[in-house]
């Protein structure tokens, strides 16, 4: 990236001057490599034990898996946007665009545009791809409100940095092609224009030196399917209000940076979903995870999961997930995971998983 | 009403929230690039550095409140060579301020012009640990670089500010000719230490020994970023006792445990040697910084092996 936006800046000018004397061999193909863009892949391998309870008609997953590859592509644009593409692949070779937006990054008035396909931000954990979570499988309230892959879908996002002396806050305004309800059960797109509209309040503050703390309020209004009148034949879009509240805090000892840190995070979700005849499902959930790292390699964490489904809220599950991780360099980890859920039948799931992911590839950024 | 007059108190201080500087606001990633620019830029300018000195500059988290600092800012300065690769290019691009972005007028690469060790040849992959395939990142720690970064600085300072040329140039001489002494008195300093056999824990110091005349004969962390194996352990306890190497350097964010460990079974002198400005409270400028480390090395030595 440090070198891409500079090459870029001088580079435009050698494209305009291939345009007009074309100059075919050996020179364009070197200026080609030089604007390649950051290319990165995360591998997921897993390994599952236990009786997994599935509904009727759907598959267990194989005891070894590879879950995905993800590719990367990230690079500069031009003096004014990045562009982000992340394909995955997964272990049968369906080929999936997770994510491809071009981002201006520096618009006027501290604001910023993303437009394409994205992850929108309804709370901080949708934001994070499957492979880079501490976890094997996705928090249970995530689940059941976004599905098992989590609220993606094609749109724009517009964010603003509000200019303050206290603290860093961010307002965003999205607005996404509402996903069908099996991607997203908290939505469902009646028609094929059917948009979903999300805003996110957040704001950062470093309590201390070596810790600090995140709050956002999030909320989505869109469709969640329709329900046809067969009297009269008319159809009606039903409409789903969801909010979220998320706090992550995080601490970690500048001086031993590289030795300890914890880390906790909780989000809690609301939702107030049509039912049709004039009814309405109120529901929640919420997840909250704990991680120290105890060594410079090791990492231990905890996950706590209550939640009922959008669609019904007779009845919740709740659960929990223990692991340890082990990370022999910044570009691998192995996690051992054992997770429990009590079903809302009052039935019980316990599952262990082995989680292993590497990163090849520029060194990118730490996650923060 | 009262809603309104808060909102309304809250949108104009929001409005009104950067006010005009009269001083340039100088952004730099390490303490020590913070010491340069306040030796050349002096009382014109403001200076402000992301990490501080004490902390490990490949691990520096990339907090939004760095964002605030950025914004302001009319020149960002950095290492360079890949230092800072992990922090600091998400937010430059995330703090919307096009002045600091890479290519433009207030953006400064700091290895531009310093002599830089240890460049990749031939193939580099992860095999070799985080390495740095553009050389060693560790380069302010050879005074003749902090000269050339001071030149940086003060032609930088210059182009923003070419009224005050000559404040930035006088400035400059000053700080060369302080250097140039400062030289003298190390050089008589180093002459025990000369040829010095140290072991340091991460290739931190490859400018520091050439210019000093030490001698690195291995590190406590096999490669970059991987931590010491029991068998490097052994080999490398071996190799310090058969070739009566003195000392072993360590910075201060790593566990001194290990290092501990091998000084006790080896004899050698375990010496924590703060690489940056702020490292230490009484290290507050870049002469600071070789005052400081040669005089705990030359210590070191007086007590023998």
């Amino acid at each position: 990236m440090r070198l891409i936006l500079p090459m870029l800046l001088l580079g435009s000018h050698a494209v305009w001057a291939q345009e007009s004397t074309p100059r075919p061999g050996g020179g364009a193909l070197q200026a080609s490599n030089l604007l390649n863009p950051n290319i990165s892949a995360v591998g997921w391998l897993q390994a599952e034990a236990g009786r997994r309870k599935v509904p009727d008609g759907q598959e267990k997953p194989a005891a070894v898996q590879f879950k995905e590859v993800e590719l990367g592509l990230q690079s500069v644009v031009d003096p004014y946007a990045k562009a982000d593409v992340f394909i995955s692949v997964d272990g049968d070779g369906k080929v999936d665009l997770e994510e491809g937006y071009l981002d201006w990054f520096h618009l006027p008035y501290d604001l910023g545009l993303k437009a394409g396909k994205f992850r929108p931000d309804f709370g901080k954990f949708n934001r994070t791809h499957a492979p880079e979570t501490a976890f094997a499988d996705r928090p249970l309230v995530h689940e059941k409100y976004f599905g098992e892959e989590g609220l993606s879908s094609l749109g724009a996002a517009l964010s603003w940095h509000v200019p303050n002396p206290w603290l860093f806050m961010e307002l965003d305004a999205e607005t996404i092609v509402t996903p069908d309800s099996s991607e997203a059960p908290t939505f469902g797109k009646a028609r094929r224009k059917d948009l979903l509209h999300i805003g996110r309040a957040s704001g950062y503050y470093d309590l201390t030196e070596s810790a600090n703390m995140t709050l956002g309020a999030s909320y989505a209004y869109g469709a969640a399917g329709q329900e046809f009148n067969a009297v009269d034949s008319s159809s009606k879009t039903l409409r789903s209000q969801l909010y979220g509240f998320d706090l992550t805090f995080r601490w970690k000892d500048p001086r031993r940076a590289v030795y300890r840190s914890a880390f906790w995070q909780t989000e809690a979700l609301w939702n107030q979903r049509d039912n049709g005849s004039a009814s309405t499902v109120a529901s929640k959930g919420l997840f909250s995870h704990l991680e120290y790292q105890f060594a410079r390699r090791w990492r231990a964490g905890g996950r706590f999961d209550w939640t009922e489904s959008p669609t019904d809220n007779a009845g919740h599950e709740h659960g929990g997930l223990l692991y340890v991780t082990f990370m022999p360099s910044e570009f691998c980890l192995v996690s051992l995971q054992g997770r429990t859920v009590r079903k809302s039948d009052g039935t019980d799931e316990h599952l262990g998983f082995l989680k292993v992911t590497f990163n090849i590839g520029p060194h990118g950024t730490h996650p923060f | 009403m009262t809603i309104r007059r808060v909102l309304a108190s809250f949108l104009l201080l929001c409005l009104t929230a950067s006010p005009i500087m009269a001083k340039l606001q100088v952004v730099t990633t390490t303490e020590d690039l913070a010491a340069l620019a306040r030796e050349v830029g002096g009382d014109r300018i403001d200076v402000v550095s992301i990490a501080k000195g004490y902390q490990d500059p490949h691990f520096v988290e990339a907090k939004p409140s760095y964002l605030l600092r950025l914004k302001k800012a009319d020149l960002f300065i950095q290492v360079g060579l890949e230092l800072e690769v992990g922090w600091a290019p998400s937010l430059l691009t995330s703090a919307r301020n096009e002045r600091i972005l890479p290519g433009n007028a207030g953006f400064l690469d700091a290895s531009e012009g310093c002599d830089i060790l240890q460049k990749a040849s031939g193939g580099v992959d992860r095999s070799m640990g985080d390495v740095h395939p553009l050389g060693n990142p560790h380069f302010w720690l050879d005074p003749g670089n902090g000269l050339a970064i001071a030149r940086s600085i003060a032609r930088k300072l210059t182009e923003f500010e070419p009224d005050h040329a000559q404040s930035y140039q006088d400035n400059l001489a000053r700080f060369e000719s302080r250097l140039a002494e400062k030289e003298k008195e190390w050089a008589a300093l180093v002459s025990p230490i000369k040829g010095m056999k140290v072991v340091t824990y991460h290739n931190s110091w490859p400018n520091f020994a050439k210019h000093f005349g030490l001698d690195v004969v291995d590190f406590i962390e096999p490669k970059p970023g991987i931590p010491a194996s029991p068998a490097h352990v052994r080999s490398l306890v071996a190799k310090i006792k058969a070739e009566k190497v003195s000392v072993l350097l360590v910075e201060p964010y790593f566990d001194p445990k290990l290092p501990e460990k091998i000084a006790r079974e080896t004899g050698a002198k375990l010496v924590v040697f703060t690489p940056s400005v702020g490292g230490r409270g009484e290290i507050k400028t870049y002469f600071d910084l070789f005052d400081a480390g040669l005089k705990l090395l030359t210590d070191s030595l007086q007590g023998g092996r």
